[in-house]
């Protein structure tokens, strides 16, 4: 049986969970966002599994192309939003996050390589580091932005005094402005560390800081974007356009990022 | 059901209030009211249920006879004459009896459509009777049913869960922006008794502080009395639009008291980022322009009535969602009951036959003579096998769930008279 079984069988639960998500704006109904819930679920068990194949096929984190990293960073993101879902209930968050991820895992399944074995030379615990705080901050980021996401939307019901399909699965405007503060403060720091030990292991290994390659280029820009998001968050100053501005560069700039990862 | 279930009763839709009040039974009535029901002839179980829509009486009865003597009884207690009150009144009966008071507690057939209270009301007629032992198993188990079924509705509609009139909607707009109300501040404009309604429920919703400015400080300090909060002189609001979250307008006065300037510099001193400003005045007492400001939202009057209306449609369409469930419950319920119903006949024609069965093989071993344990065993099994083969499709038919009352009992008597049971 082919490795990638598992990988195609995630991909069509998280499509299924996806739409029976996005129906559930419609009719309103949590029966209906729990089942989609289940089979992101069940698409996570599976993702899971075929994570681990690469694991235990390659003796290392699978995190060395872009397939793998992309699913591990799908992986990721959809683990956060369970977390965050058991602890504080916001279904509106699946939302953005489910089609994230099923976005994330389809650019696994469309890239297909083959499960990369890693250059002896890159074995080393400054590069693991970059990589795994890297992915785990992206992924923190992205939930983020789900949110600031959330609570923007909230923001422009409540002042149109129009409800949207969502109104009734968003939390209040302070619950997602507060949750998205926090998941971007703890995302950017753990990314930040992960971009320092990447730069660190770059220096030692090519004696450059950065080489200017897209990936690079494209998690500097991103760092900068959140840092400006945060800033807007500590001075306690709202502004909505620039929050969506800033937030929708923020995810491009990541997107190419993560886009420009090749084999290491 | 062996016995009938029988509801007989008027509510806001049958009956004025003039009936209606003539006939509502207090909650310090309820126990003398359920003893004097109880003791009529022919009632196993009864409860009442009174609110200022309804009045209801649910009996559990071996006979219909006993609905003649509680209509005479409801007519000798509202002093009404008897073709009077029959014009007001409705009398439902078994999977009706179910349907009704699942619909009732889950506020379906409320005047506002899933009004909360009658949850509660619903609960008080149940605890009451069950302090005063004037309820059966079957009533035990439609009232434990019913009140699980309102729930249900409850969680899984959302029924309830939007506000029905103008403060109401100031709060869950509230709730909506600020999520958690306590440690909240508000100042109060002017009062108006929209505006008083609104701060109270504001108050009651958690707002820890009210502060109230009016353009007479005495009737200020009367109203921040009343709310536990502090009077500030109209000059000086300023200062409080940089502190309170939320901000209520009725004032008299024929032009804006709160202008976009004020509102900006109040924003760039707040420690927070939101500002809700609620304006309940006409002429409008807030510049509109305010509603612009990034991070301050301005209902007024009318904005209020439109969030009430759309509630209102909502509410509505959940009704569908809340009226295919309660469906769904009262045929798990009806379908729970008739199989009780038949086990006492289920389980006397299985000891019939066991018995006829243990007497028969007894008989057959002692004329066989010896045999091994395994012969024994296989007799054994055949024998049981056929009877559960004979038993089988009576059963089903017992447990029936499509029956009429009238064709079941008729079964049941048919199955004892052929199998000779008492």
């Amino acid at each position: 049986m082919s490795p990638n079984v598992t990988l195609y069988i995630a991909l069509g639960f998280y499509a299924a969970g996806t739409l029976v998500a996005l129906v559930s704006l419609f009719t309103r109904e949590l029966r209906t966002q729990h089942a989609g819930l289940v089979l992101m679920v069940t698409g996570w068990l599976s993702h899971t599994f075929w994570i681990g194949t690469i694991c235990a096929r390659t003796g290392h984190p699978p995190l060395t192309n872009l397939p793998e990293a992309a699913s591990f960073i799908a992986w990721t993101v959809f683990l956060a939003e369970m977390i965050l879902f058991f602890r504080y209930r916001v279904h509106a968050a699946s939302f953005f996050v489910y089609p994230l991820v099923l976005m994330l895992l389809t650019v696994s399944a469309v890239v297909r390589e083959p499960f990369a074995q890693m250059d002896p030379a890159l074995r080393s615990g400054l590069f693991t580091a970059h990589v795994l705080l890297s992915t785990v901050g992206v992924a923190a980021l992205l939930v983020g932005l789900a949110f600031t996401m959330l609570a923007f939307v909230q923001d422009r019901s409540l002042k149109s005094k129009q409800r949207g399909p969502l109104w009734e699965w968003i939390p209040s405007l302070n619950v997602c402005r507060t949750l998205s503060y926090r998941i971007l403060a703890v995302g950017f720091s753990i990314y930040t560390l992960g971009l320092l030990a990447g730069i660190l292991w770059s220096y030692r290994t090519t004696a450059a800081l950065i080489e200017g390659r897209t990936k690079q280029i494209g998690a500097i820009v991103a760092w900068v974007l959140f840092a400006m998001l945060l800033e807007l968050f500590i001075k306690g100053v709202y502004r909505a356009r620039r929050t969506l501005v800033i937030s929708a560069c923020a995810f491009v700039a990541t997107v190419i990022a993560i886009l420009g990862i090749h084999h290491v | 059901m062996s016995n009938a279930l029988v509801l007989i009763g008027l509510n806001h839709r049958t009956a004025p209030v003039e009936v209606r009040e003539r006939l509502d039974i207090a909650e310090a009535q309820y126990e003398g009211t359920l003893k004097d029901l109880k003791g009529m002839p022919g009632i196993d179980g009864v409860a009442v249920l009174s609110t200022c829509n309804r009045v209801e009486t649910v009996i559990s009865s071996p006979s219909e006879d006993v609905i003649e003597s509680i209509v005479n009884w409801l007519c000798d207690r509202g002093r009404v004459a008897r073709n009077e009150l029959e014009k007001h009144l409705y009398v439902l009966r078994y999977e009706d009896v179910i349907k009704h008071l699942f619909r009732v507690a889950s506020g379906l057939d409320s005047m506002v459509v899933g009004e909360p209270q009658i949850g509660g009301q619903v609960r008080a007629a149940f605890l009451a009777a069950q302090r005063c032992s004037s309820l059966d198993g079957l009533l035990e188990r439609l009232f434990e049913e019913t009140m699980r079924v309102a729930k249900k509705v409850r969680t899984e509609t959302g029924i309830g869960e939007h506000a029905v009139s103008v403060p109401y909607a100031a709060v869950e707009l509230a709730r909506k922006i600020f999520g958690e109300m306590r440690g909240l501040q508000a100042l109060l404009l002017g009062a108006g008794e929209i505006s008083e309604l609104t701060a109270e429920h504001l108050n009651k919703a958690g707002v820890t502080q009210i502060f109230v400015a009016n353009r007479s400080h005495d009737r200020a300090q009367e109203l921040a009395r009343r709310f536990d909060g502090q009077a500030v002189y109209f000059e000086d609001i300023e200062p409080h639009l940089a502190t309170c979250d939320i901000v209520i307008a009725s004032t008299s006065a024929p032009h804006f008291v709160i202008e976009p300037s004020q509102v900006e510099r109040a924003m760039r001193a707040r420690k927070t980022t939101t500002l809700f400003l609620i304006d309940l005045s006409v002429p409008r007492n807030i510049d509109p322009k305010v509603g612009k400001i990034d991070g301050a939202y301005l209902y007024n009057v009318d904005d209020l009535q439109q969030v009430v209306d759309s509630n209102r449609e909502l509410r509505t369409q959940k009704a569908g969602q809340a009226e295919a469930l309660v469906d769904r419950e009262v045929e798990t319920f009806r379908r729970r009951l008739l199989a009780q119903d038949a086990v006492p006949t289920i389980v006397e024609l299985q000891q019939a036959l066991e018995a006829i069965r243990a007497g028969e093989l007894e008989k057959c071993l002692r004329n066989l003579g010896p045999i091994t344990a395994q012969q024994r065993q296989t007799i054994e099994m055949l024998t049981t096998q056929m009877i559960n083969k004979i038993l089988h499709y009576p059963i089903l038919r017992l447990k029936e769930p499509t029956l009429a009352p009238q064709e079941r009992e008729s079964l049941r008597e048919t199955i004892r008279k052929i199998f000779g049971l008492r």
